[in-house]
């Protein structure tokens, strides 16, 4: 073997080792979650309000309080993040401009997520009065997901071919008629897809919402609008600090579990619709 | 400016429109004018000693120094450990691997990306810290290099999927060239496509700083939160606190108006400023990779 074909083998070998090394550790991290997770999932854990501050009973109201606070935000989100598309693609022609909105929606969505928390908290729970509650949560999580849901739609807004745009014109439709008939139809994908990713992040964020939007024990369903929820992020981030005891540890590693199950159907099912868009482009 | 010439079809539809384009590009104006704003208090009570105080004793004085430090030190250590595994895995999978597995370690990497934070943090303080104290001997297991070692886990999805995304952006002309001279694959690869990449990959590395520097909860259960400069500086086995998980755990005693609380956004907007001086930096090199 010749110097040079050794040097080219070992540092092939080199590659492998280290993105296997790192394959195994990401592998190592999800079969610890799965493992530990399990033995706590069941029936009653799911489907029980928690007793005893989250050392017994399960998790009913905590996943309530995540799926609430997730939907609540891509509900508040979608249509703001729809239009500031719509509005950057219809009607801003200069490419100075347009170029400044990306960076803007660039910048917000580098934004550690504890600054919207502060912020968030400062706006919504004190200017509004909205205080500690689920709506200042809701809120703060529908700023933190906009960049996710903007640049999903746009990018599937700027995928509709020249032509469609065209015949619509051809046709004397409005802008707001072309919006309507055209693009939205054409971008459902962007949409979906968008608001997918978007419940996702909005799921796994924790310090956003810790300290404006959450309350750990005694919390069922909020009644009004200025009261707090419970989320299984928040019940984790409670009860790994209680790590030496190992009820508590066992529970938190059973809302876990749930959390990141709820995370990995998202983003799956995100994939899987790309995908399928990428196998009919390719037809 | 000529608003007739600029917008000429002003309809409903502009209207609503144009109204949620300002909320959406007005919200980082917004975050940032009130991160000054809420803490000019404590800038006027310090000045700008804030910046290099050492102590932080609520209710006397507030510097913020050890958590600058704590921020830098687990951010520099996680993008140490992160290196040699992303841009690894990045190369082998774009130069080497065929099309249905770089597919399938993409989609991968797009999940683990997803991974909450709080996962990490209860794996941190379930099994981590006891690990690092095992294994180096440590009386306690929560220190700066516990949570630099989590924030490399974390980041390296990210790292290592904008940094592929940089190699593939190499035009297929430059390893034909490379391989048609008679260069081998690994060194078509070393020599000639991780040079033209070499501004995308730095851009990948500077937006995976930007995210570690960020992070709040897994940091903050593994960090110890002291808030002291270890002694010697360069001790990474020394509890710390960075600048997020300081905020993290004293904003829920500290929520109003009193000076603890406008130190806390202080320390928020010196955050602010270095991630958003990381991620520019990232973005602009990944744009001129483009």
């Amino acid at each position: 073997m010749t110097r040079r074909l050794f040097k080219e083998q070992t540092i092939l070998f080199a590659l492998y080792g280290f993105t296997i090394c790192g394959c195994l550790v990401l592998a190592v991290i999800l079969a610890t979650v799965f493992i530990k997770g399990s033995p706590a999932i069941s029936g009653a854990f799911l489907f029980e309000e928690s007793r005893n501050f989250g050392l017994e009973g399960g998790i009913f109201y905590q996943i309530v309080g995540t799926l609430i606070l997730m939907a609540g935000a891509a509900l508040v989100c979608l249509p703001v993040a729809l239009g500031s598309v719509l509005f950057q693609t219809e009607f801003l022609h200069s490419p100075q401009i347009k170029k400044l909105f990306r960076l803007l929606i660039y910048s917000l969505n580098a934004v550690p997520t504890i600054i919207f928390g502060l912020i968030g908290y400062l706006f919504f729970g004190v200017f509004l009065e909205a205080g500690v509650s689920w709506v200042t949560g809701v809120l703060i999580l529908a700023v933190m997901i906009l960049p996710t849901l903007h640049v999903s739609i746009h990018e599937a807004v700027e995928s509709i071919p020249k032509h469609y745009r065209e015949a619509a014109l051809a046709l004397g439709l409005s802008p707001g008629q072309q919006m309507r008939a055209v693009i939205l139809p054409q971008s459902l994908h962007g949409i979906v897809t968008g608001t997918l990713l978007g419940l996702a992040r909005a799921a796994g964020e924790t310090a956003a919402i810790m300290f404006t939007a959450t309350a750990f024990s005694g919390v069922k369903l909020p009644q009004s609008w200025t009261e707090p929820v419970t989320t299984l992020q928040t019940h984790i981030l409670v009860l790994a600090q209680e790590a030496t005891n190992p009820l508590a540890l066992t529970n938190a590693w059973g809302a876990g579990l749930v959390l990141l199950m709820i995370v990995f159907v998202l983003i799956a099912v995100t994939l899987w619709i790309r995908s399928g868009l990428q196998m009919e482009a390719q037809r | 400016m000529n608003v007739n010439k600029m917008f000429p079809e002003r309809g409903p539809a502009f209207w609503w429109t144009g109204f949620t384009a300002l909320i959406a590009s007005g919200t980082i104006f917004i975050l940032f004018v009130s991160l000054v704003v809420e803490s000019v208090p404590v800038f006027k009570v310090q000045g700008v000693s804030f910046l290099w105080g050492t102590d932080w004793f609520a209710g006397e004085s507030y510097g913020a120094l050890p958590m600058i430090f704590g921020s830098l030190m687990v951010t520099g250590l996680a993008v140490i450990l992160v290196l040699p595994f992303a841009l690894g895995s990045a190369i082998l999978t774009s130069e080497f691997l065929n099309g249905r597995y770089r597919l399938m370690v993409k989609a991968a990497m797009e999940l683990l990306a997803g991974v909450p934070g709080i996962i990490y943090g209860l794996i941190g303080i379930a099994l981590l810290t006891a690990a690092v104290r095992d294994v180096f001997g440590l009386i306690d297991g929560n220190t700066l290099f516990t949570a630099g070692l989590l924030l490399a886990v974390m980041i390296l999805p990210t790292v290592m999927t904008l940094a592929e995304d940089a190699l593939r952006a190499v035009p297929g002309e430059f390893r034909d060239t490379a391989l048609s001279l008679g260069l081998t694959r690994m060194e078509m690869v070393l020599k000639v496509v991780v040079p033209q990449a070499l501004p995308g990959l730095a851009g990948a590395v500077f937006l995976g700083l930007g995210r570690a520097m960020g992070e709040t909860i897994a940091v903050m259960l593994v960090i110890g939160g002291i808030d002291r400069i270890p002694q010697p500086w360069f001790d990474l086995f020394a509890p710390g606190q960075s600048i997020p998980s300081k905020i993290g755990r004293e904003a829920a005693e500290s929520l109003g108006f009193d000076l603890q609380w406008s130190a806390l956004i202080a320390l928020g907007l010196v955050l602010f400023v270095m991630v958003m001086a990381l991620t520019s930096a990232g973005n602009l090199l990944l744009r001129r990779a483009r």
